[in-house]
């Protein structure tokens, strides 16, 4: 019953298959989840990236702001006078790290194969 | 006919399932972040059972903490009291906490041909720099000149076995493009000596990197002076570190003009020309005061200065965008996205 | 091959076997619907084996009929008519169906029900796929996702057509009379 067109067809499905493991998947550094750690010693949370919402989270100098939206995070704002972590702008990288230093806040990114293992800055 | 059909869908499958589980092999990493100096440090280990690992990052916590303590001028601390003697002129005997940073110093002061100057804490606290908050403006012309005509200098300094002085009044030490780099160094020799030979230690995006992460190098990306994300990508080798000086890291706006926190000490103001400077060099604290000193010495003189401070690894990037390289650099580096410019001077 | 243009009296005949075939696809999909899913997006698919069985037996028409019927009653049975899982399930049946009308129709021997199968898989999941991207999340993230649910697709499109040509090697049922 099985006939050429069958064979041909598996065939091209599995070259297919390659094809898009060797298109799509080396490249996927990018994160899935991100990791926030409050400033004020409560335990940090683990989200997914691919939730749109805004994170509120205590440090020792108040609430700092957090984004997540289409896949990437940043501060969006921070009682810190510097205001060094809403300038860095998003991340988007599996393992890309930024912080409010004054406010003790750190937003790590994660998941997904990390094409880096530290940021160099 | 049937079979072996269903051995090519399988096989195809199988080739696939195999792509996918290569790219996944997972190295357990165990991780830790703190802030200690200012910034955010972070180790990972890799290859070390847990609880070593967690013993060792312990142990490496108290010590960052201590010599933050120790090294730290604007907070009461043994540095603190030295740069109260060393205003007084006078012969005192020096904490040993800090006798081989300042030794150090001194050294690569004189290496540097000044450009690193670590007696220029009073320029530092003049702008404001040491504080948590950045300045919103630049200091009088006036008080600026009047301390860099002063000139206070590491050369200032005199040693009489464990006593100390300064001749100059005007000498404050302050560590700030040294004591990073020396920290992450003992911290990482303190993991070695615990067993642990696969690590990195990264104090605030400067970093010292040993051994590999399972079966491929570290990768360490060195991220873009202006804008976001990545300028090039490094694989480390062994024991390296990666240091980078740069003007994004601390800096302020005021009528229109950018002031960032690397003061050239010959003129009181920031240093010019240069957006950033990477070093790669076996030892971190002499990396940290290599890029402070090669950004100092601008677009055209780092080469010399490289040399004179014995790194041959250096990236430069100008306030033009124009990446300077040395050959050593270039064989390595990866970039990214190809810079406009790309000038490769040997040091 | 079954011709679609019975006479008018079998036209009666022919809704009770679409209505038929529909609430088993619909039984296999409510069912496979209560199963945990690994990965968003994957699952057996095994309503493929009643499409594809529809397809060789009764052809085109009735096999649109039965994929239809699926998706509404099945939307509706397990809560989700016009969720975004209904717009998913739709896009995917609406895939498939669009990529079986070419192949069945392919001069020759053509596909057996073994490759239908495999093309109305892939077919759906290109559906599902798109709409994903266009509608719900335009992200390159999810790029990453397609090898693997691609893969799922691949591997239960050749099961459920094994199964497939196992039931049609056997032929049609007896016509009710």
């Amino acid at each position: 019953m099985i006939t050429p067109a069958d064979r041909f067809l598996l065939a091209a499905a599995g070259l297919l298959l390659l094809l898009l493991y060797a298109l799509f998947w080396q490249g996927s550094g990018r994160a899935s989840r991100v990791e926030i750690v409050p400033g004020d010693g409560s335990p940090p949370l683990h989200l997914s990236l691919y939730h749109d919402r805004t994170v509120e989270v205590s440090g020792p100098l108040g609430e700092s702001i957090l984004e997540i939206r289409d896949g990437r995070a940043r501060f969006v704002d921070s009682p810190c006078p510097g205001k060094l972590c809403v300038q860095a702008g998003w991340l988007a990288e599996s393992g890309a790290t930024t912080a409010c230093l004054p406010n003790r806040v750190i937003l790590h990114l994660n998941g997904g194969e990390e094409r880096f293992d530290a940021i160099n800055f | 006919m049937k079979r072996s059909l269903a051995g090519i869908a399988i096989l195809a499958v199988v080739a696939g399932l195999l792509y996918y589980a290569a790219g996944r092999r997972e190295v357990e990493l165990h991780q830790r972040e703190f802030f200690v100096m200012g910034t955010l440090v972070s180790i990972t280990i890799a290859d070390t059972d847990r609880a070593t690992a967690l013993r060792a990052m312990e142990a490496a916590e108290e010590d960052f903490r201590y010599m933050d303590r120790t090294w730290n001028p604007w907070k009461p601390s043994a540095l603190r009291r030295i740069n109260q003697l060393l205003a007084s002129t006078e012969w005192f005997s020096v904490a040993p906490s800090v006798e081989p940073l300042i030794r150090d110093s001194m050294e690569l002061y004189e290496r540097s041909g000044g450009l690193f100057n670590p007696a220029v804490g009073g320029l530092v606290a003049l702008w404001g720099f040491n504080r948590d908050e950045p300045p919103t403006t630049p200091p009088p012309r006036e008080a600026i000149g009047d301390l860099v005509a002063r000139a206070p200098s590491m050369a200032d300094i005199e040693f009489d076995g464990i006593r100390i002085r300064s001749r100059n009044a005007a000498v404050q030490l302050d560590f700030g493009a040294f004591a990073k780099g020396r920290a992450v160094r003992i911290v990482t020799d303190l993991l070695l000596e615990m067993g642990i030979r696969n690590a990195i230690v990264n104090a605030g995006g400067d970093l010292r990197a040993i051994g590999r992460r399972g079966d491929r190098p570290w990768r360490i990306a060195i991220r873009r002076p202006s804008g976001e994300g990545y300028l090039a990508v490094l694989e480390t080798r062994g024991d390296e570190s990666i240091f980078t000086s740069g003007d994004y890291e601390r800096w302020f706006e005021y009528q229109g003009r950018r002031y960032h926190h690397i003061l050239d000490p010959r003129t009181g103001y920031p240093a010019e020309g240069v957006s950033s400077v990477t070093v790669v060099h076996g030892d971190a604290g002499l990396a940290d005061a290599a890029a402070t000193a090669l950004f100092v010495a601008g677009p055209e003189k780092w080469p010399e200065t490289a040399r004179a401070m014995g790194v041959e690894q250096v990236m430069v990037v100008g306030s033009d965008g124009t990446v300077y390289m040395t050959p050593a650099m270039a064989e390595r580096i990866r970039f990214e996205e190809e810079p406009p410019r790309v000038v490769i001077r040997s040091p | 091959m079954p011709s679609t243009s019975e006479p008018a009296g079998d036209l009666e005949r022919e809704d009770l076997r679409i209505a038929w075939l529909a609430a088993l696809a619909v039984t296999i999909h409510v069912a496979e619907s209560a199963l945990p899913s690994p990965l968003p997006g994957v699952k057996p698919g095994l309503a493929n084996v009643v499409t594809i069985v529809t397809l060789a037996w009764f052809g085109w028409h009735a096999c649109a009929w039965v994929s239809g019927l699926r998706v509404v009653a099945g939307s509706l049975l397990t809560g989700t008519f016009l969720s975004p899982t209904f717009l998913l399930a739709a896009a995917g049946a609406g895939a498939a169906l669009l990529v079986l009308w070419p192949a069945s129709r392919l001069p020759g021997r053509g596909f057996s029900p073994l490759g239908l199968s495999l093309l109305a898989a892939m077919g759906h999941m290109a559906g599902q796929f798109l709409l994903a991207w266009w509608l719900l999340i335009p992200h390159p993230a999810l790029l990453g996702l397609l090898p693997p649910l691609m893969t799922a697709a691949v591997i239960f499109g050749i099961v459920s057509g094994i199964i497939a040509l196992r039931i049609v090697e056997q032929g049609p049922p007896a016509t009710p009379s």
